[in-house]
Order: C-alpha cells, then structure tokens, then sequence
C-alpha cells in the first residue's frame, strides 16, 4: 500500500503549481510524505496524492454527484434558455431595423459587458424570481435565478454566433428563395437558417464550454455545485486539495470533452458534401 | 416579335436610381406569350436591372411594367404571388447549398405550392429528368460542375411551372466548355414554346432564338428588333459598335 503514496519528480511540480493557488499548507504537507521516505515504484509512477484522502474524495463521492447533477442542470436549463432568446436576438440584428434592432443591440452589450457574477447577484436579491413549481418537482428561487442569469448572459453570447452565421450566408441564398415565391420569413427559415446553424456549431461549442465552467458562480446566490462542493470538502479535510480539484477537473472534462465530440458528430453528421458551395 | 402583339409583358417607361445615379432611363419592350427576347449591352448598361425589375427583386421607381394585364409595380402586388409565376436562373446559380438538387428543385413546390412531400419530390425529379440531370437526384450543388449547378437551377425555376422565365446571365459564370449544356437545355425550352425573357453575352444564341434583342446602354434601349435585323443593318452607330466589339471576342 505504501508504494501507492509515491509521486514521480515531474507530478511534485505539477502538484506545487496545483495547490500554491488554493492552499500551500497542503502542498507542504504532500511533498513532505514523498520526502519521509516512499518509494518510488516502477508501476506506480503515475500516482499522485494520498491514498487516504483519495478515499475521502469516493467516500464524498454522492455529495459531488449532487453538484454534478446541478452543474449539468444549470447548464442545459441555462443554453437552451440562451438558445430561445439569444437566436432570435442574432436574427434580429441580422434582419431586423429600427427600435426592435436597436433595443436587441444594447441589452445584448450590456448583459455582454456584466461580469456575471453581478448578473447573478442582481437576479437573486434585487429581481427576487419567485420558486417554480412543476408538479412534481419546483424549482427553488437561487436556482431560478441561476438558470435566468447564466441563460440571458448565454442568449447574449449566442445572439453574437447566430448574428455572424446568419450574416455569412451569401445573399443570393435569400434573393433565389424568394425568386420562388418564398416570403422573407420562409426564406430566412428554410435556406438561410439550416446552412446558418450548421456553421454556428463551433461557436456553439465554446459557449456550451463556457456555460458549464462558470456555472460555478452560482456559489454567489447560495447554490452548492460541483465546485463549491468540492471547495466544502477539502475546507472539511485539508490535506485533500488536490485530490479533489483532480477529481473535480476529471469531471468537468468529461462533461467537456462529451459535449464537445457530440457537437463534432453532429457537425459531422449534417455535413454539407463536399462543403460549402459557391 | 412574333405575329401578332398580345401584350403579354409591356414594359413601359420605366426608370430606377441607385441613389442620385439613374440607372434606366424610360426603358419600353413588349413581349408576347412565347416570345424569346434577349437583352444585350455592354456591362453596367442595366439589362440585368431591367430583368429584375420584372420580378421586383430591383424596385423601379417610375413607370409601368404589364404582365398578362396586371401591374408588376403596384404597391398592392404581392411580390411572392408575382415570383410563383415568374422563373428565374441567376448567374451565380445561387442553388440551395445545404440541400441536394432533389432538395433544391422541391422546395417551392413543397413550401410555396403547398405539394406533399412525395408530390413535391417526383416534380422536381420530372424537372431534373427534363434538364438531364435524371442520374444526380441526390447530389449536392458542391459535388456538381458549373454546367450541371445551372441546370439544376433551370429545373428549380420550371417546377414552379412559371410562365414566364427569365434569364440573368445564365452562362457568364461557366467554363467555355460547359456552356453548351445549359444553351441546350435553354433551347429545349424555346421549342417547347416558354415564354422566356433573357440577359446573355452569347450573340450566336441570341440570333438563333430570339423574336426581338434590345440593345441597352447605360440604361436607355438603343435599338431594338429582330435579330436579323439588328445583327445586319443595325440603325444606331452605337448598336453596330457594340456588336463588333462582341464579334471580335468570339
């Protein structure tokens, strides 16, 4: 079991740069147990950190499944909210004019230029969202306000994918679907938008990216996801940092890592052939 | 022209800016059912604004342009009504890239006409067959050449069963090579008696086909008639210069 505890030369750097952003006091803790004396064995080079506290991390194993679970759920709430909103918003300052454009535009740069943090803040205690109920389920206000906030910041950002795509579509996409009678909507709708939506996806994956990392900001109206609860036990047992920013940060790539490739096969799968024409 | 004048298509006067610049100056042809016209002139001279005031994809701003006895410049017009019954192929072709030529071909019969989805996709492979393109149902405008690409957009234009078409430089933007094909296809539909309005460089096609070429430059009709007429003994300096200048290009 000792040789378990053993850490390669490279992992004790990597460790330093690790926990000197958190706690110090850990990485002294850590880096002296290889100095006490562990050996360094041939098969084990690739373990880092404690046994014991890597126990501690699966034995909180369900209290981290419960952020997990609020992390993803803040998440897809928050882009397909963003989607509903921040779509039409892209439109609107594609094709839209006047009041409504101009309207779109500057509450697109100011939820753009909100740190989202203060977005949140303004949600939970000065809009006061009410809980929700569905039945069977309810929503509680911090998590209303949650999905509210990092949705309408999301809309903000997506406006910006969907008004770039839709504006890359050639012109003469929209004048030949109206040559054959299509109106300006069914035009927009059936030849602009599938070729628009199919170029927003890498765009789309950044902001998916980005929507799920600062879900962790819902710590600001008292919601324990993932990262907060992870901050919880390595508060409760501190010589388990990095044990839990590992298993934290292994969660939050696979969560990345899945959504990204099922957004590549979803590029993939509605490929154009041959790619984009004219 | 041919017999008799049925006033199918009258355009009469009519003017538009871009801005302060005039870009036609009271331009007048009539068409009759059936009839092939050809615009040509030099470019910048307005025949393709001409052809897309026919089908308001350009406004005019003055005068008046008939077809079949209804004005194509009211306010009340609904333009997507006027587009239903009027084709049109465009120079860059313009197809629909996300979808196949099944897919391009089908979906103004399916969204503007309304058809079934079955209804919609055996039309527009009657179109296809029709244009010769019976053996790329299902490829996409990238995996097609230059020529094909525009017959596609020939057959897109015909599923909507117009009656009129018209024509914005459909061969300018091809290799010399593939241009054949889609004059062919084009000709095909001057024997089957559609009624087609026509922007095109190609003088010998013109010649072949046309009841009556108008001679534009920069924005006023020149001279117009019959081919022979206007190839041989044209009336206006500038017409009989113009020609020569095309001629010492073929």
């Amino acid at each position: 079991m000792s040789a378990l505890g053993t850490l390669a030369p490279a992992a004790v750097d990597s460790l330093g740069a690790l926990a000197s952003g958190g706690a110090p006091s850990v990485a002294a803790s850590d880096v002296a147990a290889v100095a006490s004396g562990l050996v360094v064995g041939t098969a084990d080079w690739w373990f880092i950190g404690e046994p014991a506290d890597w126990w501690f991390v699966l034995d909180n194993a369900d209290y981290l499944g419960v952020g997990v679970l609020l992390t993803i759920g803040l998440t897809v709430a928050s882009i397909l909210f963003g989607f509903a909103l921040g779509f039409p918003a892209g439109a609107v300052e594609v094709y839209g004019d006047g009041l409504l454009k101009r309207a779109v535009g500057t509450v697109g740069v100011v939820l753009r230029g909100t740190p989202i943090v203060v977005i949140l803040i303004v949600m939970y205690f000065v809009v006061g969202v009410p809980q929700i109920n569905f039945g069977v389920a309810s929503l509680s206000p911090p998590v209303v306000a949650g999905i509210l906030g990092l949705g309408l910041r999301s809309a903000a950002y997506q406006s910006q994918i969907f008004r770039a795509t839709l504006a890359s579509v050639d012109d003469g996409q929209l004048e030949a679907g109206r040559s054959v009678g299509l109106s300006r909507f069914e035009a927009i709708r059936y030849v602009v938008v599938p070729q628009a939506l199919r170029r927003s996806i890498p765009g789309f994956q950044n902001e998916f990216t980005i929507v799920l990392k600062d879900t962790s900001i819902v710590f600001a109206i008292g919601l324990a996801e993932l990262l907060t609860r992870g901050y919880d036990l390595f508060s409760e047992r501190t010589t388990a940092v990095l044990e839990v920013i590992l298993f934290i940060s292994a969660i939050y790539f696979v969560l990345t890592f899945t959504t990204n490739r099922a957004l590549d096969y979803l590029g993939t799968r509605y490929a154009i052939p041959e790619g984009e024409s004219t | 022209m041919s017999d008799s004048d049925d006033g199918f298509l009258r355009v009469s006067d009519v003017s538009k800016w871009y801005g302060d610049e005039q870009v036609l100056h009271d331009v007048s042809f009539e068409m009759s059912r059936g009839d092939v016209t050809v615009l040509i002139g030099p470019s910048g001279s307005g025949k393709s604004t001409m052809l897309r005031c026919v089908n308001r994809l350009a406004e005019a701003q003055e005068g008046s342009i008939l077809l079949d006895g209804e004005e194509v410049l009211s306010p009340d017009l609904d333009v997507d009504d006027l587009r239903r019954e009027v084709g049109m192929v465009f120079q860059g072709f313009n197809l629909f890239a996300h979808l196949s030529a099944v897919g391009n071909v089908a979906l103004g019969p399916r969204r503007v006409l309304g058809l079934s989805e079955r209804e919609a996709r055996e039309r527009a492979e009657a179109q296809l067959e029709r244009v010769g393109l019976g053996d790329q149902l299902d490829s996409y405008p990238a995996e097609l050449s230059g020529g094909q690409q525009q017959r596609v957009g020939i057959a897109r234009a015909l599923a909507m069963e117009p009656k009129l078409m018209l024509f914005d430089e459909p061969t300018s933007a091809l290799d010399p090579e593939l241009i054949g094909e889609v004059l062919e296809v084009m000709h095909g539909l001057v024997d089957e008696g559609m009624t087609m309005l026509v922007v095109t460089h190609e003088m010998s096609f013109a010649r072949e086909v046309a009841d009556e070429i108008v001679f534009l430059d920069d924005g006023r009709v020149v001279e117009r008639g019959p081919p022979d007429q206007l190839f041989e003994r044209p009336e206006k300096e500038r017409t009989g210069r113009f020609l020569e200048r095309i001629a010492s290009h073929d």
